[in-house]
């Protein structure tokens, strides 16, 4: 007795796409300016590297490297601190229901444009204003967070339950008692984790805007790059990435005690 | 006054306790701005500079405001590069990608001590950004768009990875102790069983990767990845702002195209 299977379900635009991936990859592949030969040496070769990056990092170097770490996370709270402070009454004007329809689209627009650049470009446009200071990497994850903080804002307030905003309204609550006893109850916590959040891609990048120059971590691991002081280029990675992943945990426990609650004893 | 006969005061509640720990958290908050913008232990947050080079960011500002559309043909190559690496970066990390999420999740993996293995190389390798890989990178194998795409490919394992093996654990158990119970080895239920559910996350995911491969790529020839960037990194040594607005549009146009396509395929998937 034979299994009688059900045939395949088949979909012409399943095939077409599948196509056209296949010869965007090909031809990507096919016309690219690699050598594609290199790419047999080039395990040997990164194993060596990667050998005098960590076989023995110096040490000697780790009191600058974790001052241009604080620098750079100091970078990267001011840049949340001010892209906070802008993009909050900002979201509120863009959210369906508080700013005028105009204000609302303009707004939209103007985060996603934001989200489109990387920080990295937005600092060099500010650089000629602002010169290679920490500030400006500061000022670069701040418009760049705008862009993110605002769009995140305007959803969270629009999926801010309705009872409470009617309630106020009700009682005879101007727009701004509205905002404050409607909506931010509700929409704290989310705002508080998306913040910190926030804060948590800012560290990431503000290492990545040393690169341009304006101080920091970044600049500090392109100058020892340069040199090919590879045992230094080792230890500021592992500074790198401890940093990075205790930050991370650090706001990682607090955004969850922020939105599950205390734990219940 | 009342209604139900009851005399005397209104009874408030009592105010619940703790109310203080929000005032707390602000103090902590602006504590720690102070200190990190203050001139000797951080940022030194000053404004009078700017005010002072006012002018000079004014008439860049202009600059930028008039593109030099005849720039426009020498951006061409660089921006094929851009998205030559993103494509290149995007299917080379997804077929790396997809062994090791099964690798990485528990349902698909009961080996806890490779998963531990491979989860912590990916939270390290995830917490150094790409443009931070590159630049090292560069040093290695030399300028182009070589090193570019291995450091993309290095942040879309990190990414993939870990965003697929959550959406695996995230699964049902059931079809898959039901495949174990019929003999299947782990490899074969994870073949049969685990891999068509894998499917829609999967390539949601890839597609995710390649909205930010195609932003990344744009940056990474700062550091002589290849690329756009190698152009910005050009006209910003001679401080040629028309062409650096030029090359921004090309930016914009790009990754707003992209993201939209990309977004309409994930919702269709999902």
């Amino acid at each position: 007795m034979s299994v009688i299977a059900p045939p395949k379900p088949r979909s012409r635009i399943l095939l077409v796409s599948a196509l056209i991936v296949t010869a965007v990859v090909v031809a990507s592949f096919w016309s690219v300016d690699v050598t594609w030969s290199r790419l047999i040496d080039l395990p040997a070769d990164i194993a060596r590297y990667l050998w005098l990056m960590f076989s023995a990092p110096t040490w000697e170097k780790l009191p600058e490297a974790l001052a241009q770490t604080w620098r750079s996370v100091a970078m990267a709270w001011i840049g949340t601190v001010l892209g906070i402070v802008v993009a909050t009454p900002l979201s509120f004007l863009a959210a369906r229901g508080f700013g005028p329809a105009p204000v609302r689209w303009a707004l939209r627009g103007l985060f996603s444009v934001i989200r489109a650049v990387p920080e990295i470009i937005i600092a060099i446009i500010i650089l000629s204003v602002t010169g290679l200071t920490p500030l400006t990497g500061a000022l670069a994850l701040a418009i760049n967070g705008v862009g993110t903080l605002g769009k995140w804002g305007y959803e969270s307030i629009e999926g801010v339950p309705r009872g409470p905003i009617e309630a106020v309204r009700a009682s005879g609550g101007s727009t701004s008692q509205v905002l404050r006893w409607g909506v931010w109850p509700s929409a704290t916590p989310e705002f508080l984790s998306f913040w910190l959040y926030r804060f948590e891609i800012n560290v990431r990048s503000s290492a990545v805007l040393g690169l341009i120059g304006v101080g920091g971590i970044g600049d500090m691991l392109t100058s020892y790059t340069q040199y090919r002081e590879w045992s230094t280029v080792g230890m500021l990675l592992i500074v790198v990435v401890v940093v990075t992943m205790s930050i991370d945990a650090v706001s990682a426990a607090i955004r969850r005690r922020i939105t599950e609650g205390a734990r219940t004893r | 006054m009342t209604a139900d006969g009851t005399s005397g005061p209104l009874r408030i509640p009592r105010r619940p306790r703790g109310r203080w720990k929000p005032w707390l958290a602000l103090a902590v908050v602006a504590a720690i701005t102070a200190v990190t913008a203050s001139p000797q232990w951080g940022v030194a947050v000053a404004f009078d500079a700017i005010a002072r080079n006012w002018q000079n960011g004014a008439l860049k500002i202009v600059q930028l405001l008039q593109p030099d559309w005849a720039f426009w043909p020498r951006t061409v190559a660089p921006l094929l590069e851009t998205l030559q690496m993103a494509v290149i970066a995007t299917v080379v990390g997804a077929l790396l990608s997809l062994p090791l999420s099964l690798w990485a999740a528990k349902l698909t993996n009961p080996h806890a001590v490779g998963r531990g293995i491979l989860r912590t190389v990916l939270n390290a390798v995830r917490s150094v950004p790409d443009l931070l890989y590159a630049s090292v990178l560069v040093a290695m194998v030399g300028v182009g768009a070589l090193p570019g795409i291995i450091a993309l490919v290095l942040f879309n394992v990190g990414i993939i990875v870990k965003l697929v093996s959550e959406a695996i654990e995230s699964n049902d158990a059931g079809p898959l102790e039901a495949g174990r119970a019929a003999g299947g080895s782990q490899l074969q239920v994870n073949r049969a069983i685990a891999l068509p559910d894998v499917w829609p996350s999967f390539i949601n995911q890839t597609l995710y990767v390649f909205e930010l491969n195609v932003r990344a790529s744009t940056v990474l020839g700062l550091v002589g990845a290849g690329g756009l960037g190698l152009l910005i990194d050009a006209v910003r040594t001679y401080y040629r702002y028309d062409q650096l607005s030029l090359i921004i549009l090309e930016i914009l146009v790009i990754v707003v195209v992209i993201d939209l396509v990309s977004s309409a395929i994930r919702k269709r998937l999902v």
